[in-house]
This record gives structure tokens, C-alpha cells and sequence, in this order.
């Protein structure tokens, strides 16, 4: 054995690292900070992305990619997600809200220099239709896209659709260049093969065009020469890192590694303190609890009366301090911000929850709540978030024992409408409050608590009715009747809305939450 | 790890164990023994790679969830079109024993099934994973054994002196401390406060990763000619191996300091202090020569658990390796991940069992000839 030789391998592998580490201290903060125009941004964010391609993205982090990479046709302002407004098109529509028209706007070119045309808009729209196994094809369940000349689109549909325009801001919908992806694999039969393709490039007409992509480590963008709307990027250069920690993340802005955060609960950006900003607003998610009404499934708790027990027993505050800055109590299953959210939430009243226990037959039995104990949502642990719950009950005289599970394994018992008390999350699939009438008895959410339509026909009335408004303040009505009476008589408790919390270096303004694309990466700038 | 048959003596290294045959004296003719030894391993290592497949894909089978939703996420999951589609393009449709002989059938066309969770082959994702691992694991075990031999040897000569009590808290320490924490805190410490280390990930934000020829960036750097970009990926390297070197230390301190005692009670030992050979000869050519057949037991068992265990450093540090592969292909019950991570650990074990048995033959001539 040469051990003297190899003592100074290591001996100098030891030096090195000292050596470069001191030499790496020095390079840590990115250039192209502080007041500078152009440059380089940096994005810390956990990964929540399976691809570039817009037709198969559905995840935090490929929305907001998507959406630097690819317009839509519709488009929001900031985290103003009420009011759609033009993107790539303007629209007019029928009076009974089943046909839209879209006319693009004029002179809009691709990356390529190539003009957006009708027939992008349609092959678009057809692709993801033909792609059954992409996660957004049922954003397109029911329509039929068709074009009129190059640059006028209709959508049709069965049924009033007055959400359409939100859905086509949703950036799964951005529009392809559909030369370079049909050359590419491209196709609307249902044979697509141009994932692969756009992992490696874009074919869009965004502010920014994909330079590389490591789904395990970091994205970089650049900015598109050949863009022409009107929210030209600021940056030449942004690259998003994939960051699980949010401890890690913290360390990171404050050490200059990174200028913007994107996953900080409430707690991690408190101790920012003042050099730093922070956009702390409630997202689109609401955690609640479910009580499920098949007996079979739900035994001696299976009715109403035990749900607004729960509802009844619990103290909301004390529950909102374990969500941190920006969030906010649930007033009900569609969140705050959105049409037809109620402006108050339940109160905690102990009588009203003993009555209602008694009238439920409850007797006292313990109670297994299951949850997701390995899926925090907008920073809120659901193990503690359980315990508090837990004593609240006990104090109400509901006894609950606690059965935590990885999501993994907890998601399919869910689905499937098999655990009779459960805290889980819903978020909006695209900006309008039809996405929360899956709560109503026959539908989505409803079904998977054992409420079938016939347990209440006054609430599946409701839910019927807001889903075929043809009118703007009809439609609002109906979605806050709908809300109400899910509070006084469903099966749900909703709990909290967590608090979104995007943290940025002073070097960089405009960074807003917006619920369905996290963060326009084309309205951030270099600070003046 | 397989320990080779060994026996107490007192005999320095090399030297000719009585009853053996002196040199020069014919012996039986065989047929290649090293040959023969190493078709047995090899053929053992196929069934246990192949034991490997079939206990991972049972259990991870026996998980309660579905791998679908699990992959679809509770949207997507509830469209029975998308779910119907997905469950075919992945050949979810079919009874098990056929998923796995399907599976098998792959594997040994080098296709380890595409992942569930990402979308890309497993050999893909492992091809990216591996590299970024190995780059840690090798520096760690390099520094750790340095530094382990140094404090083993010196608390061993200083037996229950003041030295060997301060070197046995200090192995305590680097093995009680979490992981985690530990990361954590030398994070905050040597990039926040002291800023002599560069923040998280494999290179600093601003610089594009070399062109991929080994998938270790500072030898890639080196390759591409490519100065900056070295030092940087070093940097980088510098606070998880110091971590990770932490706990690593830690262990093989005592084992060296252990082993080294056990040598330095021997005869031949004595026979070279009697003869007035230097301390430090007597150091590197008799008492760690000698002690270095258990030192590479261990050190073979802590590059295994290096290359297969850094999950936890690896989140804090952000770096895509193994550890956090493995993480997410559990957390998304992705069967082909999973798969693809234990097929990997278990032909790293098994190469570095093969390896390290190949050194006891190379340290230990006694071993080459029983």
C-alpha cells in the first residue's frame, strides 16, 4: 500500500476544497443584480414540473414556465384573477354564453418570427383535445374549436360557458407554433410525439424562449428577440433553480445566491425583515375537512348534523396561526377573490356545535381523521394543523384520533370516496368559481364524501344553476347562494386559505402571486 | 461486507505462513482460480441483482395507494379518460407477474422503464442522478479517511491519554449529530454569516454546466478546459462533503483507532521498533499496512451508504443526486424509479463488496492464497 501517496491525494483534495471554497465565497451573489437593466434574475422554487411542452403541463412550477414561453389567448393583470382580459385575442359571445369569437391581434409574431395565425390557434386547441392521457385535456372537455378565417376563431359548446375565458388563460392552452411542433412530432390524433422536442426548445410566442431544461436542477430562459406584445422581459436571462428546502431558499436571498423565493411560509418570511419585499397574499388553495355521508363508509357520523358540529366546534383564528403571513380563514369552498365567495366565515360556537352533535347521534365514539402528512400546502404542515384540530374537537366532545399517511398512499382512499373523516386541499384548475362546484352533492369532490345529488337536491340545484348562467350578475347570485348553503348544510368544513408568499431581493420589483401561473416572470425588473 | 477468511498472526505482511509451499516448488496445476472466482461472483451477483427486482417490486407493489393517481395528481386522477390512457401507455393494465416479466425482459435490453413521476427513462434520470452523487461520496470518503487516519492512529499511539479521549468525543460527536441539522446550520454559518462557501446547487446560477462527458462537473470542467468553472463546482462541493464528512470521520475513527491498537500489539511490530526503524516507517509500512484490512471494510460500507444515503444533505444543499431520486420516486410510488434506485444500490454494493475483496488480495498476500 502507497499510504504516503495517498495521504497526499487527500491531503490535497482537502486544500483544494479550502481553497475553492474561499474563491466561491466570493462569487456568490448573481450578477446582473442591484439597478442593473438586463442581466441575469434567479428563481429559487421546489419543483413541481414534468415538461416544457404546454399541452401536458399542470403543475405549479411548468405553469409558470409555460407561461414566460407561451401566450394565451386570454390573459390576466397581476394577481387580478376575476377579470380575464385579452391576451393574444379579444373575444365577443352569444347571448346564451355558448359561442365565443376570438380575433387575434395584429402583427403578433412566434420566436421564430413567424405571424400567429388561426390555424396555430386550432391545432393548438386540437392537439391537447388529442392527447387524452395530458393531465389538461379536460380543460377542453365539450368544446369544439373552429376556425373562421386567419384570424378569427370560434369555440362552441353544448352548455353556457361563461368560464371559457378563463380556462383559455390557463397556460397549458398557450399557443404553439404548429409549423415547428408538427415537424416536430406534432399532431392532433392523438399519436403526439412532440414532448420530447419542446423539452429541449420552445415553439411559442412568449416573452421568453427555453434556452435548457433540467427537470432536477435548474430551468433557463432567455429572452425572445422576436417578441412583440407588450410585456417584453426585463431580464436577458432568468434561471429557476429546483430548491425543495424552504429553509435553504431563505439562506439563499439573504446570502445574495438567489433574488427571488418562492416557497417561504409565514414564519421563514418574518424573519426577513425590511431588506427584502415580500407579496404575501391568500392563494387559490382551501384545506378542509370532509365528512362522509354513506353510512356505509362513514357509520354513525355520515350525515350533515355531524359536519356542522365540526363546523361549529372549531376556533378559526387559533387555526390561521399555524398558516403564517398572507393567510386568510375559509369563508367557505370558494376561497376569497373569487365570484360568489361569502365575506365572512363561521365563528366557532360551542353550543351550536353541541346541539348540533346531539341531534347527529354521535356517541362518542372515536373518530379517525386521515390526512396527507408529507404534503404541506402553501407552507401549512397538515400533521400539526390535524393535532390542533384534534383538541378543539375533544373540547367540543368529538373524540378524534389522528391517522396520518404519505399522500402517495392517502390520495387513492381519497379519490375513491373510502375515508369518512379527512383534511385535504382543493385548488383552482383554472380562475373561475365553477372550479368549486365539484363540491356539490353528484359531483366530484361531493361524491368522493359519499353525497350523491339525491341527499340534497337544493344544493345540486344551486351548483346547476350557477353552471348555466348566462349573465355576469346572475352568475354571482347563484355562486353565493351556492356557498352559502354548502356552509349551513354540506359535508365540508373548510378551514384555510394558505397565505402565498413570494420574497424578493430589493434588486427586484414587480414580483406579484397570481393563483393560476404563480408569478409573470416577464413583470419582474431590476429596481430603478 | 463479505469479510475474507483471516487468522490471527503475528506475522508482518508478506510474510511466508508456515506450511506453505516455498517458492519455487511446483504446485498442483488448477485452471485459473481467479477465473473461476470470478465467474462465482459474477453469477452471484445476477441472482442477487435479480433478488433485488423481485423484493422491491413486491413491496413497492404491496404499497397501500395507486400508483396512478399518485402520478396524475387528484385533478387528473379523477378523469377516467386521462387515467385510462396513462394506465396504458405505462402497461399498468396488466396482471403483475406480466408487469414484472415485461420489466425483466426490459432490463436486460438496458431499459430500466420510463419513470412515473418524471416521464423520462429511469436511465435518463439515473444517468443525471449518479454523477452528482458520486461527486460528493468520492471527495467525502477521500477526505474522511485522510483525516480518520490521522485522528485514529494518533488517539491509538496515545491510548487513555488526554489525546485519545479528545479524538473518541470528537468520532462521538461527528456520528451523533443529525445529518440534517448539521447541514442546516454549517449552511447559515459558513455562507450566511462567514460567506467563505457559495450558496446552494452543483454551480453558481449565473454559469452554464460544462458539456457532459462524465456528469462530474469538476472533471468535465477540467476536460472542457474550463478553469472558472472548476473552482466554482468545487466550491460548491465544499460544504456537503464537509457535512457529509462529519458523520464519516466520525466512524472510521474508530475503527482505525481500534485496528491500529490490534496491530500495535503485535510481534512484528515490536521486531521493528526492536530493529530502530522510524516512528513514522514503522506508522505507514507495518502498523497501518497492517490494520488495513478492516479499515476497507468499513470504508467500502461507507461509500456504499455515501452513494446511496445523502437524501437529507442533498435536499438541504439542493443537489440533484441518488438520494433525492430515490426520495421522490418513493414519495410518487414510481415503480420503474423505485426499481431503477434499488437495482443501482444494489450493483453498487455489490461492486464495492467485489472491489474491496480484490484489495485484501492485493494487501494481504495470505489471502490471495487461501
Amino acid at each position: 500500500m502507497r499510504t504516503p501517496r495517498l495521504a497526499a491525494i487527500a491531503f490535497a483534495a482537502v486544500a483544494a476544497l479550502s481553497l475553492a471554497a474561499c474563491s466561491g465565497g466570493n462569487s456568490a451573489a448573481p450578477s446582473g443584480s442591484a439597478g442593473t437593466s438586463g442581466g441575469s434574475l434567479v428563481v429559487d422554487s421546489g419543483f413541481t414540473i414534468e415538461t416544457t411542452d404546454p399541452g401536458h403541463t399542470y403543475d405549479p412550477t411548468g405553469n409558470m414556465v409555460a407561461k414566460a414561453l407561451y401566450e394565451t389567448l386570454v390573459d390576466f393583470q397581476g394577481s387580478d384573477v376575476s377579470t380575464p382580459i385579452p391576451g393574444l385575442a379579444s373575444w365577443t359571445q352569444n347571448d346564451a354564453a355558448t359561442e365565443f369569437t376570438f380575433t387575434l391581434e395584429d402583427g403578433r409574431t412566434f420566436s421564430d418570427g413567424n405571424p400567429i395565425t388561426a390555424d396555430d390557434v386550432v391545432f393548438t386547441m386540437d392537439r391537447v383535445k388529442g392527447m387524452t392521457e395530458a393531465k389538461p385535456n379536460f380543460l377542453l372537455t365539450g368544446i369544439t374549436v373552429s376556425k373562421v378565417d386567419d384570424k378569427t376563431v370560434t369555440f362552441a359548446s353544448e352548455v353556457p360557458l361563461l368560464q371559457l375565458p378563463a380556462i383559455l388563460a390557463n397556460p397549458a392552452l398557450g399557443i404553439v407554433n404548429s409549423k415547428v411542433v408538427q415537424e416536430n412530432g406534432g399532431s392532433t390524433t392523438g399519436t403526439d410525439s412532440a414532448q420530447s422536442y419542446l423539452d429541449g426548445a420552445s415553439a411559442g410566442s412568449g416573452p421568453f424562449v427555453l434556452e435548457s431544461l433540467d427537470l432536477t436542477s435548474q430551468i433557463v430562459l432567455t429572452k425572445n428577440p422576436k417578441y412583440n406584445g407588450d410585456e417584453a422581459a426585463a431580464y436577458d436571462r432568468v434561471v429557476i433553480r429546483n430548491v425543495s428546502e424552504s429553509a435553504t431558499q431563505q439562506i439563499n436571498l439573504r446570502g445574495g445566491d438567489t433574488m427571488v423565493a418562492l416557497d417561504l411560509n409565514g414564519d421563514q418570511v418574518s424573519e426577513l425583515g425590511t431588506d427584502f419585499t415580500v407579496d404575501s397574499v391568500p392563494s387559490g388553495q382551501t384545506i378542509f375537512l370532509l365528512v362522509n355521508q354513506d353510512p356505509a363508509v362513514g357509520g354513525i357520523t355520515s350525515n350533515v348534523d355531524f359536519a356542522s358540529a365540526v363546523r361549529s366546534a372549531l376556533d378559526y383564528d387559533a387555526l390561521l396561526e399555524l398558516a403564517g403571513s398572507g393567510a386568510a380563514q375559509a369563508t367557505g369552498v370558494i376561497p376569497p377573490g373569487f365570484l360568489g365567495a361569502l365575506e365572512t366565515g363561521t365563528k366557532q360556537d360551542l353550543a351550536a356545535s353541541k346541539a348540533a352533535l346531539a341531534k347527529s347521534g354521535y356517541d362518542g365514539s372515536t373518530v379517525k381523521l386521515q390526512y396527507p402528512n408529507d404534503y404541506p400546502v402553501g407552507g401549512v404542515e397538515f400533521t400539526p394543523l390535524a393535532e390542533r384540530v384534534q383538541s378543539q374537537l375533544q373540547a367540543a366532545g368529538i373524540n378524534v384520533e389522528l391517522a396520518p399517511a404519505p399522500f402517495a398512499t392517502e390520495l387513492d382512499s381519497y379519490v375513491g370516496g373510502k375515508e369518512a373523516f379527512s383534511m385535504w386541499f382543493w385548488g383552482p384548475d383554472y380562475a373561475d368559481s365553477a372550479n368549486f362546484l365539484p363540491f356539490a352533492p353528484g359531483l366530484k369532490v361531493g361524491l368522493r364524501a359519499g353525497w350523491t345529488a339525491d341527499k340534497n337536491s337544493t344544493i345540486a340545484g344551486l351548483a346547476t344553476a350557477a353552471q348555466t348562467s348566462t349573465d355576469e350578475t346572475e352568475r354571482k347570485a347563484n355562486f353565493t347562494a351556492f356557498a352559502k348553503a354548502m356552509q349551513e348544510s354540506g359535508p365540508f368544513v373548510p378551514m384555510i386559505v394558505p397565505g402565498s408568499n413570494i420574497a424578493t431581493a430589493k434588486s427586484v420589483t414587480g414580483a406579484v402571486y397570481n393563483s393560476v401561473w404563480t408569478m409573470d416572470l416577464a413583470e419582474l425588473k431590476p429596481a430603478s | 461486507m463479505t469479510l475474507p477468511r483471516t487468522q490471527k498472526t503475528s506475522r508482518a505482511p508478506g510474510e511466508r505462513p508456515a506450511g506453505d509451499p516455498p517458492a519455487g516448488r511446483s504446485r498442483p496445476r488448477r485452471t485459473s482460480p481467479l477465473l473461476g472466482y470470478l465467474l462465482r461472483r459474477l453469477g452471484t451477483s445476477v441472482l442477487l441483482l435479480l433478488g433485488v427486482t423481485i423484493v422491491t417490486f413486491a413491496l413497492t407493489n404491496l404499497v397501500p395507494g395507486n400508483p396512478v393517481a399518485a402520478a396524475l395528481g387528484e385533478g387528473a386522477a379523477s378523469n377516467p379518460e386521462t387515467v385510462a390512457a396513462y394506465v396504458k401507455r405505462y402497461g399498468l393494465d396488466q396482471p403483475l407477474p406480466v408487469q414484472y416479466l415485461t420489466y425483466l425482459g426490459n432490463l436486460l435490453q438496458g431499459d430500466l422503464g420510463r419513470s412515473l413521476a418524471t416521464g423520462r427513462p429511469v436511465t435518463t434520470d439515473l444517468a443525471t442522478a449518479i454523477p452528482a452523487t458520486l461527486e460528493i461520496a468520492v471527495l467525502t470518503i477521500i477526505v474522511s479517511l485522510l483525516v480518520a487516519t490521522v485522528l485514529g492512529t494518533v488517539a491509538a499511539y496515545r491510548r487513555g491519554m488526554v489525546t485519545d479521549q479528545v479524538v473518541r468525543v470528537v468520532s462521538l460527536v461527528g456520528l451523533s449529530l443529525p445529518t440534517f441539522w448539521l447541514a442546516l446550520v454549517s449552511f447559515n454559518f459558513f455562507f450566511l454569516q462567514l460567506r467563505v462557501v457559495p450558496g446552494s446547487g452543483r454551480l453558481t446560477a449565473t454559469l452554464t454546466p460544462p458539456p457532459t462527458v462524465t456528469g462530474l462537473f469538476t472533471v468535465d470542467f477540467l476536460l472542457n478546459g474550463d478553469g472558472v468553472g472548476f473552482v466554482d463546482a468545487l466550491a460548491h462541493l465544499t460544504l456537503p462533503v464537509f457535512v457529509l464528512s462529519l458523520f464519516t470521520v466520525g466512524l472510521l475513527t474508530r475503527f482505525i483507532r481500534t485496528s491500529v491498537l490490534e496491530v500495535l500489539g503485535s510481534d512484528y511490530v515490536r521486531a521493528a521498533r526492536a530493529k530502530g526503524l522510524s516512528p513514522m516507517r514503522i506508522v505507514f509500512d507495518y502498523v497501518l499496512r497492517g490494520a488495513s484490512l478492516p479499515i476497507l471494510t468499513i470504508v467500502g460500507i461507507a461509500f456504499g451508504a455515501l452513494l446511496s444515503g445523502t437524501v437529507l444533505v442533498e435536499s438541504v444543499f439542493a443537489w440533484p443526486g441518488l438520494g433525492t431520486y430515490a426520495y421522490n420516486a418513493a414519495r410518487n410510488l414510481d415503480l420503474p424509479g423505485i426499481m431503477g434506485v434499488g437495482l443501482v444500490v444494489g450493483f453498487i454494493y455489490l461492486g464495492l463488496n467485489f472491489i474491496v475483496d480484490l484489495l485484501y488480495g492485493l494487501l494481504d498476500p495470505r489471502v490471495r492464497l487461501a
